[in-house]
């Protein structure tokens, strides 16, 4: 008896479904038909994010205010963590059922699209946006010069200060006249050991430092600037021939391991001591970081009394702002339906400046719109006023990280090299000699 | 006499066919499967994004010139090396010590045991409060006693010494729980009679204790093994930098592993053959290595009957 109970309830729930969606099709097509001359269908599509907590909320707003305005588009969504949103995406990737447009980290837009997962959005960027309008989306070209994704906001570096230990020392604030020597100066000045004797003095013991003058870490906000300021860098225009065995580099190299010989700058054995090599600058344990927007949010939940500026010039004059571009990106095997319908949403997220307000609020990023970007909304938000403008400024010697196919591979190679010469285990030319040839073969394995 | 029934399954048989179903479905499709897929990938170029490319046993040789992986394979052996009679004596000395009739007994089983229950996370700031090289209470113990401090985790030779520490202070009280279940099994008129005969209590231990718990003995060193070549997530977040996962293996690969670098070929680099061609190679390895036991074990393991 219980059987057929259950049979009889599934059987009257499949009856049930089916006529509700018989019902709402009909519904809307009805309406459709009777309000409209051209007949649409609604078009679904899924989007993908990657988690970044108090913002989920936001874009989950967004997205609701965006069917609003395009009844004919039904969005889902997928989020997760960051390190599992990527897994997972690569593994629907493989299995076709990706999210019909994501957001991707700026590194590794490069790495969808020379693969062929990324559309090519050249025709439509250029017929639907006015690129001057726009910041970053040359930072998405590939080097074929095709526009694989679009900015969803802007991650640029400028040079961070706690201002009151500036007073302390009696240091002059950092301004645009700064190179990276007059940096290290004030660094030495601003460095202090257990007993509260400067870099400078003679008695100065590095094994105890507890302020540093600028704490360095990793590619973005670490070596990558330097090395593109004194001239040097990783790869070449076409992002396929390493230039890392270089004079310039080298220069650049010798600056860094100084700076972290005399205790000024972090070196990677410090910053395992801290719970996040993020920290040492909000919590005040230096003076100085070089950091990109977002870092912004970490400084004034602390509340340390800091200002920005942009980053030092090299040798030469040169300067050099990393930029990371986080985009949006159209699956290139969504149907043309569901990809026109995805492309709405990513103009929809660029053009609007009620979008792009909103976003700017929440403090993640630089606005992808000019317009925006350069208005009081978002110069004067935050509870600090701090110079945003820098971040604006530092536009126009901004780069990528030299991203390509194969980034995140490249720079674990670079990296474990690096760090041999930060932690006194070799010398710079040896280091970089090596960097060079494993950087080179990751390149040729797969451009080959 | 009984006939010899024709080879059909009996009402029993297909009963506990159906029984065991989930657990055959099971493999069947979650782990064959994916088996015999891996097996295919290994011989081929597949980047997870595009359809997997067949190049023979390209990354086999190539494999066997990565001097990465040369790395990392000695670094497993190394960790193995330290890592199983460490583990295995302690955990032998524990069981003993615990195995009196003594007060608050069961209190001393659980504090041993509590380590194992912990995510690595947890173990992860434990070990940070030891290992922390400006913060920590072993750099700070060294400074006490004139010693000049050291970079632990960030020391090309320190590292896997200190990992193997700390595995094995999370491990140990697992071990020391099989092997009390193994002590409370020798009959205690053995005991008796040792003593009866004038044995003391190394003798006793030696010659009673030894040989009847060998079969436990052999238990812990497969598992201990096992674990060694799987080790993964401790190294994954102990030498990850935090923020960055890509540096998990430093310094200087000094503590890559073979599960690491296959995680990190994969995932991270999207390499999902030449991962898939590591797994195998480590599947061989573990093969052989339990063969041996195996076949070690007649020499030295006491079975009753």
């Amino acid at each position: 008896m219980k059987k057929i109970g259950t049979g009889l309830c599934l059987s009257g729930l499949l009856l049930m479904s089916a006529w509700l969606t018989g019902c709402s099709n009909d519904a809307e097509s009805s309406t459709e038909d009777g309000g409209n001359t051209t007949k649409e269908e609604v078009v679904e599509i899924k989007l993908g994010y990657y988690s970044s907590g108090s913002a989920d909320e936001k874009v989950e707003e967004l997205i609701q205010k965006f069917e609003e305005a395009h009844p004919n588009i039904d969005v889902t969504t997928q989020n997760a963590p960051y390190q599992q949103f990527f897994q997972k995406l690569d593994t629907q990737i493989a299995g076709n059922n990706a999210p019909d447009v994501w957001l991707s980290d700026g590194v590794l837009v490069q790495k969808y699209a020379e693969r062929g997962a990324a559309k090519d959005l050249t025709e439509w960027i250029e017929s639907d946006l006015n690129q001057d309008d726009y910041y970053g989306l040359d930072f998405n070209k590939g080097s074929d010069g095709k526009y694989y994704a679009v900015p969803q906001g802007i991650q640029i570096g400028a040079l961070f200060y706690n201002k009151d230990m500036f007073d302390a020392a009696g240091v002059d604030y950092p301004d645009e006249s700064w190179t990276w020597e007059q940096l290290k100066e004030a660094g030495a000045k601003l460095t202090l050991d257990g007993q509260d004797r400067t870099a400078d003095d003679s008695e100065f013991d590095k094994k105890s430092v507890k302020q540093y003058g600028l704490t360095f870490f990793n590619i973005t906000e670490g070596w990558m600037p330097v090395l593109k300021s004194f001239g040097g860098g990783v790869l070449d225009e076409d992002l396929k021939e390493s230039l890392i065995d270089s004079e310039e580099n080298k220069e650049a190299m010798n600056w860094i391991v100084d700076g972290m010989e005399r205790g000024i700058l972090t070196d990677p054995s410090d910053l395992q001591s801290f719970q996040s090599p993020m920290s040492p600058f909000p919590s005040g344990t230096a003076a100085m970081r070089i950091g990109i927007y977002a870092r912004v949010l970490a400084a004034n939940e602390t509340g340390i009394n800091y200002d920005v500026s942009v980053l030092p010039k090299g040798p030469n004059g040169d300067r050099f702002a990393p930029v990371i571009a986080n985009s949006w990106i159209v699956n290139e095997n969504s149907s043309d339906e569901k990809a026109e319908a995805a492309w709405e949403w990513v103009k929809y997220w660029v053009t609007e400046d009620e979008v792009q307000k909103e976003w700017a609020e929440l403090g993640e990023a630089v606005p992808v719109k000019k317009s925006v970007a350069n208005s009081d909304l978002f110069l004067n938000s935050g509870e600090q006023s701090i110079n945003k403008q820098a971040f604006l400024d530092s536009f126009e010697f901004a780069g990528t990280l030299d991203t390509n196919a194969v980034w995140s591979e490249w720079l674990q190679k670079f990296n474990e090299n690096a760090d041999q010469v930060f932690l006194g285990e070799t010398s710079v030319e040896d280091a970089l000699k090596q960097a060079d040839e494993e950087v080179q073969k990751v390149l040729d394995d797969f451009y080959e | 006499m009984l006939k010899r029934k024709p080879r059909r399954l009996t009402n029993d048989g297909k009963w506990g066919l159906f029984m065991v179903s989930p657990y055959l479905i099971q493999f069947l499709v979650f782990l064959s499967f994916p088996l015999i897929a891996s097996l295919y990938f290994s011989f081929s170029k597949y980047d997870m994004l595009n359809a997997p490319e067949w190049i023979g046993i390209e990354n086999y040789t190539t494999l066997i010139q990565d001097p990465v992986f040369h790395k990392a394979l000695w670094n497993t052996f190394y960790f193995a090396v330290l890592f199983v009679p460490a583990q295995t004596i302690l955990a032998l000395i524990l069981a003993v010590a615990l195995n009196q009739s003594l007060k608050g007994l069961k209190l001393f089983r659980i504090a041993h045991f509590i380590p194992v229950i912990c995510s690595w996370t947890v173990v992860l700031y434990v070990a940070d409060a030891i290992f922390n090289p400006r913060f920590g209470i072993a750099n700070t113990l060294l400074v006490k006693m004139g010693a000049s401090p050291q970079a632990w985790l960030n020391d090309e030779a320190l590292v896997i010494p200190v990992l193997v520490a700390v595995a094995v202070w999370k491990g140990v009280g697992y071990m020391m729980v099989i092997f009390l279940a193994g002590l409370q099994n020798v009959p205690h008129d053995l005991y008796e009679a040792a003593e009866i005969e004038g044995a003391g209590t190394y003798r006793k231990f030696r010659h009673v204790t030894l040989p009847l718990i060998s079969g436990t003995t052999f238990l812990v060193l497969v598992l201990t093994t096992i674990t060694t070549f799987q080790s993964f997530e401790q190294i994954y977040v102990m030498t990850g930098n935090m923020g960055d996962v890509t540096s998990a293996g430093g310094p200087d690969n000094a503590s890559m592993v073979l599960m690491l670098y296959l995680f990190q070929q994969g995932f991270s680099f999207l390499k999902m053959g030449y991962a898939s061609a590591i797994a195998w190679f480590l599947f061989l390895i573990l093969f052989a290595i339990t063969l041996i036991q195996l076949w070690l074990q007649k020499k030295w393991v006491y079975y009753e009957n």
